[in-house]
């Protein structure tokens, strides 16, 4: 196939690439990288302790709390909407399946029984509050925006009134159960990150995937392409309460109880919109890429956990995640820039 | 008109009737379409333009009277049904996914899978899909030095040029071309009805809907003037000039 993009008498498509070396320089992981590992450098540097096994190991479970609603955040989010109520769909799920499963605990049911049964009840719950957030989207044609602030609110607002403001349950072996593992990588954050791969193959290198970035990208073409729109804007709203509903079961296995301020106090659903759009990720939808998203959230899992480590009060971690969202809007638009001057 | 006389059309609507309400948008529509055919649609805002494609594409249901393509009838339930018997329809604005690549764009909604467990499951064949579109594309004269660029990286007209090429690369029988011109200019509305006349010599029936009368007489064989839903005139593009042609969209010379 000829290159010549100026062949007499044919329309011409397409400019030539610019430089592999500036795709490369210019890319957002490729930033973020370096930026992971100067960071590491930087804490590490400042307190030696920052290397040891056991703090690795506590940065690597910090992150997979975070990862799966980060991820959820980054199917949403390409596909053109926007999802809040992760957040309290962890709490809430948190406190309800805490509530179920105490009984067996206190019947000395076999341990893995309860951890499966607990699961499952949290993909049911999760995909219910995701499927609440779809029908006011696609039946009641509320925007993203205020329909997942609905499902949050209602979330939240549910979290505390099953759970009287005080932790649920109380199951010890699922504590001790998830801090086993081999080496640094403890059971349940093997399963995490298996499922966070999977998410990635499955938005970068399926037809569902590109689906989900046809439909962040002109809704109207994708239609036009017979493109089932509605249904698969439904599916991602319940993946997202999936993933979130797991999260929620996440932090039951790692704490024995449910509380109703997990992933609500801490502001879960931004700091998972905050990794995306660190990430590289276009709020308008279209573009984002899993990486960017996996690296977004290690760089805010190591400044927030870095920063306790060298002292800071943890009030302040909240200002350096901003200004890290800012420095990487700033880079993206930069990008954005210097493309459209080649 | 004695050689199309003779041969089966592929696309025929035979007395189609359409309301909205009490509002009459098509009245009593008739006509008959060849293979290897450019027909410019033209007429007034509201004359029927936008309703009659839509008719034909599936996206409404007429009221009465028949659609048949290559001689079969048929009855469309959704715009997926007509895409699948062959009609492609490029509609104004709907164009093209920005974010995704030229190639992904050619293929999208009709991904090719990977084969075996790999497929089933859902994954996509980008290497072959990339490959073809460039196949695609270069048979309809659009030439690409690659197809893994987004398409937010084309000009207007290029992209334009890639919309109308996907839809060729898909139709059996027709594509419907809304307006495809529309803020374009001079050389990029060019590409554009280049690659029009392309659609002619691959056998297909294209329905090219414009408000610009230069770019109807300049690449059409035949034109459908529609006023008030009504077919007022269907003749060879040779017995129109500009001034005749205003004069059947706005009625003024009768």
């Amino acid at each position: 196939m000829s290159t010549s993009s100026d062949r007499v008498g044919s329309p011409v498509v397409a400019a030539p690439a610019p430089s592999r070396l500036r795709r490369v320089v210019t890319n957002q992981q490729f930033v973020l990288f370096l930026v992971l590992l100067a960071l590491i450098v930087f804490f590490g540097s400042r307190n030696s302790l920052f290397f040891r096994t056991g703090e690795f190991s506590n940065l690597l479970t910090d992150f997979s709390g975070l990862v799966l609603i980060a991820i959820a955040e980054t199917f949403v989010i390409t596909a053109g909407g926007i999802d809040l109520a992760v957040g309290s769909t962890t709490a809430v799920t948190g406190v309800i399946v805490a509530g179920w499963i105490q009984p067996l605990v206190n019947h000395n049911v076999n341990q893995a029984v309860v951890l499966l049964v607990g699961t499952l009840a949290s993909i049911v719950i999760g995909a219910l509050a995701g499927g609440f957030s779809a029908l006011l989207i696609t039946v009641f044609d509320l925007v993203p925006f205020v329909a997942t602030l609905v499902t949050y609110s209602v979330g939240a607002g549910l979290a505390l009134v099953i759970s009287h403001g005080a932790p649920v349950g109380y199951n010890p072996g699922a504590i001790y159960w998830s801090a086993s593992g081999v080496g640094m990588v403890t059971w349940l954050v093997a399963i995490v990150l298996v499922v966070a791969v999977t998410l990635g193959v499955v938005l970068h290198l399926t037809v569902y995937g590109r689906y989900n970035f046809a439909i962040g990208s002109n809704e109207f073409a994708a239609r036009a392409a017979g493109i089932n729109v509605r249904r698969h804007l439904v599916s991602v709203y319940v993946l997202a309460g999936i993933l979130a509903g797991l999260t929620g079961m996440f932090f039951y296995i790692r704490s024995g109880s449910g509380a109703a301020t997990t992933g609500v106090t801490n502001s879960a659903n931004l700091v998972a919109i905050a990794a995306v759009v660190i990430g590289g990720a276009s709020l308008v939808g279209g573009v984002g890429r899993w990486a960017g998203t996996m690296l977004g959230a290690a760089v805010l899992t190591v400044v927030s956990d870095g920063l306790i480590f060298i002292n800071v009060p943890p009030t302040w971690i909240q200002v350096v995640v901003g200004a890290l969202i800012a420095l990487a809007a700033l880079l993206q638009s930069f990008r954005r820039r210097s493309r459209r001057m080649t | 008109m004695t050689t199309t006389a003779t041969r089966q059309p592929v696309l025929e609507l035979r007395h189609v009737n359409l309301h909205y309400g009490s509002v009459e948008a098509l009245h009593d529509v008739s006509f008959s379409a060849y293979a290897g055919e450019v027909i410019g649609l033209v007429g007034d805002n509201g004359a029927g333009k936008s309703s009659l494609i839509k008719t034909i594409s599936g996206v409404n249901t007429p009221d009465s009277g028949e659609i048949l393509v290559d001689g079969t009838l048929r009855h469309w339930r959704s715009p997926h049904d007509s895409m699948e018997a062959g009609i492609e329809t490029l509609y104004q604005d709907s164009g093209l996914a920005p974010d995704l690549s030229i190639g992904s764009n050619v293929f999208l909604g009709r991904e090719t899978r990977r084969r075996g467990v790999l497929g089933r499951l859902g994954f996509v064949d980008q290497t072959s899909m990339e490959r073809e579109a460039l196949e695609h594309l270069s048979r309809v004269g659009i030439t690409i030095s690659e197809t893994n660029r987004t398409v937010s990286e084309l000009s207007g007209g290029q992209r334009q040029a890639v919309a109308i090429g996907r839809a060729i690369a898909w139709a059996r029988h027709v594509i419907i071309l809304d307006e495809p011109t529309n803020h374009l200019g001079a050389r990029q509305s060019a590409e554009v009805l280049k690659v029009i006349t392309s659609a002619r010599e691959h056998g297909l029936c294209v329905l090219f809907i414009s408000h610009t009368l230069p770019h109807v007489l300049e690449v059409t064989d035949r034109i459908i003037v529609l006023r008030l839903g009504r077919v007022v005139r269907d003749a060879p593009t040779r017995e129109f000039t500009v001034e005749s042609l205003l004069g059947a969209i706005t009625g003024l010379n009768e």
